[in-house]
């Protein structure tokens, strides 16, 4: 046995990756919710096989459905995540999921100072039914979330654009619009390959700009 | 203090192994790590190159010989305040990169000094693993990362507010052996923090007695087979001891 095992961590840097996930009443109509299972399904499996990855991605969600955010898949590595797929209902208390997402990140026994900068992914097609610009600005304004890297995804056309915006603040890309909920899946092609092409990379914490329109080139 | 002088063994040793990134890569190691000794007592210097930076390897190399060069001259300047020392070792690490920029070149650095009297100077500025063990008594300088900061975020020399964020301190001459641990965020952030006065102990203990070369050797080979999984980054460590 090497003797230094005695004194080190026995898992790799982790590299979170925190999804928001709509899941209120609406996301149940034009196969939105089932789209977007087998899209975070299929996101999970490509990390899965990032075996020569220099970081642990490790996944988690937080859904906003019902009346509040719930933790729906505790931060887990991608290699070892059983996904069971989320339903649809109820209102959509997005600043509660920001809540929770603060409180995730600030918590150094969840993310510790050894990971690299997370991943926030805020999926949503409707308007926030709670108060969520104080949640949204404590969580931009505290110490580690403000540095995460964030995407956001608009689905159909009565997504809260200005909540999704906020959420990106001065992020180097735009709201990802899915008009058809086959889009949520090249949506979460362009989050993957941002991950991975991360963890492949000397700096894991540099943002990789990759573009929208390069996705549909890309097999899994 | 005369006693000290005269029956006390200084040790100062270490090694540094390419990371295995950068191995695949056939890019350079970008630590470096330094030991010295002359009128100014004894040194070790480690350095950082941070992985983003063109030159970075080139910035460690340098801050290495630009804290040996701030030693030597600050040490003859009597009772000279600890904080002068790193002003020198910034201008000296300045001047020696140009005409790259600081920016291309930057690189944390952290140093261990005993002087002829006895007393010992610590400082750094970045991230890595910085601590002292006097006696029984474990002191960690640099350590556990700030709260907001994850991992390969760092002040280094060629930073904006690099000179605001030094750690120095200064020990005085003790008749107990002491020893400080110097090491790259490539071993102190794969520590694990309630390990890390353990693991120093032991790094002593086991490498100390050591011939020299053997013990160079060892100390590669034990980086080379660095146990954290998937680990990719550049590994160095140092070690200052002093024994009555």
């Amino acid at each position: 046995m090497n003797e230094i095992q005695e004194f080190t961590h026995a898992s790799p840097r982790p590299l979170p990756v925190i999804i928001l996930a709509d899941i209120s009443g609406s996301m149940a109509n034009e196969g939105k919710i089932q789209n977007l299972n087998n899209a975070v399904s299929e996101m999970i499996g490509s990390f899965r096989e990032e075996q020569g990855a220099s970081a642990q991605i490790q996944v988690a969600v937080v859904t906003f459905g019902g009346r509040e955010a719930e933790l729906h898949t505790p931060l887990t590595s991608a290699e070892s995540l059983a996904w069971k797929d989320m339903t649809a209902d109820g209102r959509t208390p997005m600043g509660s999921a920001f809540e929770l997402v603060t409180e995730m990140l600030e918590d150094r026994n969840q993310i510790p100072g050894r990971a690299y900068r997370p991943t926030l992914v805020l999926i949503s097609d409707g308007i926030p039914t709670d108060t969520w610009e104080g949640p949204l600005q404590t969580l931009l304004a505290s110490p580690r979330a403000s540095k995460a890297t964030r995407f956001a995804m608009a689905i159909g056309s009565d997504a809260c654009h200005d909540t999704l915006e906020k959420f990106l603040g001065d992020s180097p890309h735009g709201v990802f619009e899915a008009h058809q909920a086959r889009e949520i899946r090249k949506f979460f092609k362009w989050v993957t390959m941002s991950v991975t092409t991360r963890t492949r990379s000397t700096n894991p914490n540099q943002t990789i700009a990759l573009d929208f329109d390069d996705i549909d080139d890309v097999e899994f | 203090m005369s006693s000290f002088k005269q029956s006390t063994t200084v040790l100062a040793y270490g090694a540094s192994e390419r990371g295995p990134l950068h191995a695949r890569e056939s890019r350079p190691n970008q630590d470096a790590w330094m030991k010295a000794s002359g009128g100014f007592g004894t040194l070790v210097v480690v350095c950082d190159g941070l992985g983003s930076r063109p030159k970075s390897h080139f910035g460690a190399q340098q801050a290495c010989q630009a804290t040996r060069e701030a030693v030597t001259r600050w040490s003859k300047s009597k009772d000279a305040p600890p904080n002068l020392l790193v002003r020198l070792i910034e201008i000296n690490w300045h001047l020696r990169v140009h005409p790259h920029t600081p920016e291309e070149t930057a690189t944390t650095c952290l140093f261990a000094l005993r002087q002829g009297s006895g007393k010992w100077i610590v400082g750094g500025l970045g991230d890595g693993l910085l601590a002292v063990v006097t006696g029984a008594n474990w002191q960690c300088y640099i350590g556990e990362r700030p709260e907001d900061n994850f991992a390969n975020e760092t002040d280094a020399l060629g930073s904006r507010l690099g000179s605001k964020k030094w750690v120095v301190e200064e020990l005085p001459a003790t008749s107990e052996p002491r020893f400080a641990l110097l090491a790259t965020d490539g071993i102190g952030d794969d520590l694990k923090p309630e390990k890390v006065e353990a693991f120093g102990h032991w790094f002593c203990k086991k490498f100390g007695p050591m011939p020299p070369r053997s013990r160079w050797h060892s100390i590669r080979q034990s980086l080379r087979h660095w146990p954290t999984p998937r680990h990719t980054d550049d590994k160095t460590i140092a070690v200052l001891h002093s024994i009555p």
